[in-house]
C-alpha cells in the first residue's frame, strides 16, 4: 500500500473489518485438524508420561518421574537413544556428502540431463518406505541380488550376506534422506551464477580451492538445513533400521512401537516419545540459530 | 602447487581424471536409486515363492494371487479409500486455510503458521501414537472411533494438510490481484469469487495439492498401524506386517502396484499441467 488510492485502501479496510470472521471461518478446518488431532494428542501424551503402568491394566493414573527415570536410567534405552543419535548423525553426514556430490553434478551437467536427474531423485521421495525397505530386503541376504552378482562375476567365490548388518540399516536409511538434501541443495546451487566458478579457474584456483573457496561458503547454510532436514527424518524413522539393522539395532521409534504394540506399557510408550519430540525440537532450533547467525555475519 | 611446471601437466590430466570420477559417481547415483526399485520389479515376475536369484521360471502367477487374495485386496480398497479421504480432508482445509492467509489479516498469524507447519515435522511414530492414546477408548453412538478409516484419514491429513498449505500459499501468491478486486467490484460475493474466479486461476495447484495428499497417505504406514485393526488395514501395514514374518513374491507384486499408482498421479500432473501451458499459450 503506496498510497496510490487512499480511497480504495479506505473501502478495503472498511471490507475487511466487516469480514473480520472470514479469516477464521476459512481456517475453522485446519484448527480442527491441527487443535484436535495434534494439539489435543499431544497434551494428552505429555500427561501419559506421568502415569504409572501397573499390572495388565494399560495404565494408571499418577504423577510421577518414574517413566522419565526408567528412560534415563535403563540401559535399553539409554543405549536406544545413543543408538538414535549416532546412527541419524552417520547417517545424515553421509547424505550430505553423496546428495552434495549429486546436487553438484546435476548443476554443472547440461541442462538436458537436468530433468532425467531429477525423476530420478524423486524416486525415493514417491516411493513408499515399505517398499524400499523390501527391494534392500531382497538385495542383501544370502540369495539376494548383491550376493548372486558378486559371486556370478567372480568377484568371490561363497555367497555372502550383508542383511541384518548396520550397513543394511545405513544404506536404507542414507536412501530415504536422498531426496530432501538433493532438492534442497539443488535450488541453493541454482541461485549461484557459475561464471564466478570460470573467474576462479581463470585466476588459476584448483578444483579443490574452488571448492573450498568459492562454493563451500555459498552453499553453507545449504548444507546446514539438508543436515538438520535429515537429522530429524532419520530420528523419527523406524521401520528401515528395525527391518533391515540387526535384532540389536533399537532405535527410539522401534522402542516407542515396542511398548505401545507388544507390551501395551501406554505411560512409557509416551515418555519416550516426549524425549524423542524434545530431541527433535531441540535440533531444529539449534539449526536455526546457528543459520541465523552465519547469515547475519556473511552479509 | 608452487612448482612452474605443474600447471601444463595438471591442466592435461585433471580434465581426464575429473571425467572418469564424474563417471564413476554418476553410475554410482544412478544404480543406488534404482538398485531397490528394480529388483522389486524383477522379483514380483518371479514363479518361485522363494526370494531367490537367479530367478529361473518367470510368470504372472503372484499377480494372479495377489487379485485372488481378499485379505491383500481389501487391504488395497482400505488405502484407495483413506487416501481419497486424505486428499479431499487436508486439500480443503489446506486451500481454504491458505486462502485466509493470502487474503487477510487477523491475530497471531505467526503463532498459527507455525502451528499447521508443526505436524510435518513430528515422526510418525509420535504422531501415531498420540492420536492412538487420545482416541483410543473414545466411541461416538456405539461405534470406536479407534481403528475406523475415519481416523486414519485425519491423521494421514496430519501430514497432507501443511503440504497442500503450503504449495497453495505460494501459488495463491501468484495470482493476479486485480482479477479478483474486479470480481468483487462488479458485485460477485465472496465465495463465488473463490469458486468462479480463483480456483480456476490455480487449477494446477489444486490438483496436484490433491494427487500429492493422496500419494502421501497411499504410501504411509507407521501412523496406520498403530491406528487400523485388522479389517481396516491397509496394504502398507499388511506387507509391513507379512515382510516380519517371511517375505514372498507377493509383496513384491504389492510394491509394484503401488509405485504404479503414484506413477499414474504424477502423470495426471504433467498432464494437466501440459494441458493449462497449452490454454495460456493459445
Amino acid at each position: 500500500m503506496t498510497g496510490e488510492d487512499r480511497a480504495f485502501t479506505v473501502a478495503r479496510a472498511a471490507v475487511i473489518r466487516r469480514k473480520r470472521a472470514a479469516p477464521w471461518l476459512l481456517m475453522l478446518p485446519a484448527l480442527i485438524i491441527v487443535l484436535i488431532f495434534f494439539g489435543l494428542p499431544t497434551l494428552y501424551m505429555a500427561r501419559m508420561s506421568f502415569n504409572l503402568s501397573e499390572g495388565s491394566k494399560l495404565f494408571t493414573p499418577g504423577l510421577s518421574w518414574a517413566n522419565y527415570q526408567t528412560v534415563f536410567s535403563n540401559e535399553v534405552f539409554v543405549g536406544a537413544i545413543w543408538t538414535t543419535l549416532q546412527l541419524a548423525l552417520m547417517a545424515s553426514a553421509a547424505t550430505l556428502v553423496i546428495g552434495y556430490l549429486f546436487a553438484l553434478l546435476v548443476w554443472l551437467k547440461p541442462a538436458k540431463w537436468r530433468l532425467i536427474f531429477i525423476g530420478l531423485a524423486l524416486c525415493p521421495l514417491l516411493i513408499s518406505e515399505i517398499a524400499i525397505i523390501f527391494g534392500w530386503w531382497m538385495f542383501f541376504p544370502k540369495n539376494g541380488l548383491l550376493s548372486f552378482a558378486l559371486t556370478s562375476s567372480g568377484l568371490i567365490s561363497d555367497k555372502i550376506s550383508l542383511m541384518y548388518t548396520e550397513f543394511a540399516a545405513f544404506v536404507g536409511l542414507v536412501y530415504l534422506t536422498l531426496p530432501f538434501c538433493f532438492f534442497i541443495l539443488l535450488s541453493i546451487l541454482d541461485g549461484i551464477d557459475k561464471r564466478m566458478l570460470e573467474a576462479a579457474a581463470d585466476l588459476g584456483a584448483s578444483p579443490l580451492t574452488i571448492f573450498r573457496e568459492v562454493l563451500l561458503p555459498l552453499t553453507r547454510n545449504g548444507m546446514l538445513v539438508a543436515f538438520s532436514q535429515c537429522f530429524i527424518f532419520t530420528m523419527g524413522t523406524y521401520a528401515t533400521p528395525s527391518a533391515l539393522g540387526p535384532d540389536t539395532l533399537w532405535t527410539m521409534g522401534f522402542l516407542v512401537q515396542e511398548q505401545m504394540l507388544g507390551r501395551n506399557n501406554w505411560p512409557l510408550a509416551s515418555a519416550l516419545s516426549m524425549v524423542l519430540v524434545v530431541l527433535v525440537a531441540v535440533m531444529m532450533v539449534f539449526t536455526r540459530a546457528l543459520a541465523t547467525r552465519r547469515a547475519t555475519l556473511h552479509v | 602447487m608452487s612448482d612452474g611446471s605443474t600447471p601444463l601437466t595438471r591442466r592435461s590430466v585433471e580434465p581426464v581424471v575429473f571425467r572418469v570420477l564424474t563417471l564413476a559417481f554418476t553410475i554410482f547415483i544412478v544404480a543406488y536409486v534404482l538398485i531397490p526399485i528394480v529388483v522389486t520389479l524383477v522379483m514380483s515376475f518371479n514363479e518361485a515363492a522363494q526370494i531367490r536369484f537367479p530367478i529361473k521360471v518367470w510368470s504372472l502367477g503372484w499377480y494372479g494371487d495377489f487379485i485372488a487374495s481378499p485379505q491383500w485386496t481389501d487391504a488395497l480398497k482400505n488405502s484407495f479409500i483413506i487416501a481419497v479421504g486424505t486428499a479431499v480432508i487436508s486439500t480443503t482445509a489446506g486451500i481454504l486455510a491458505a486462502w485466509a492467509f493470502e487474503r487477510y489479516d487477523f491475530a497471531f498469524k505467526n503463532v498459527l503458521y507455525i502451528l499447521i507447519m508443526m505436524p510435518l515435522f513430528m515422526p510418525g511414530v509420535v504422531l501415531g501414537l498420540g492420536v492412538a492414546i487420545a482416541f483410543g477408548g473414545l466411541e461416538i453412538g456405539g461405534v470406536s472411533i479407534y481403528g475406523s478409516r475415519g481416523l486414519v484419514m485425519v491423521a494421514h491429513s496430519l501430514w497432507a494438510m501443511p503440504l497442500v498449505f503450503m504449495l497453495m500459499e505460494a501459488t495463491f501468491r501468484t495470482i493476479d490481484n486485480r482479477v479478483v478486486e474486479a470480481a468483487n467490484d462488479l458485485g460477485a460475493p465472496p465465495v463465488r469469487t473463490f469458486f468462479e474466479v480463483v480456483i480456476p486461476m490455480v487449477s494446477t495447484g489444486v490438483i496436484s495439492s490433491v494427487l500429492f495428499a493422496f500419494v502421501i497417505s497411499l504410501n504411509e504406514f507407521v501412523m496406520a498401524l498403530f491406528l487400523t485393526d485388522r479389517d481396516t488395514q491397509t496394504l502398507p501395514v499388511l506387507m509391513w506386517l507379512s515382510l516380519r514374518s517371511a517375505g514372498t513374491p507377493r509383496l513384491a507384486v504389492a510394491s509394484v502396484i503401488l509405485a504404479l499408482t503414484v506413477f499414474a498421479c504424477l502423470s495426471l500432473i504433467m498432464l494437466w499441467y501440459i494441458r493449462q501451458l497449452r490454454k495460456v499459450s493459445r
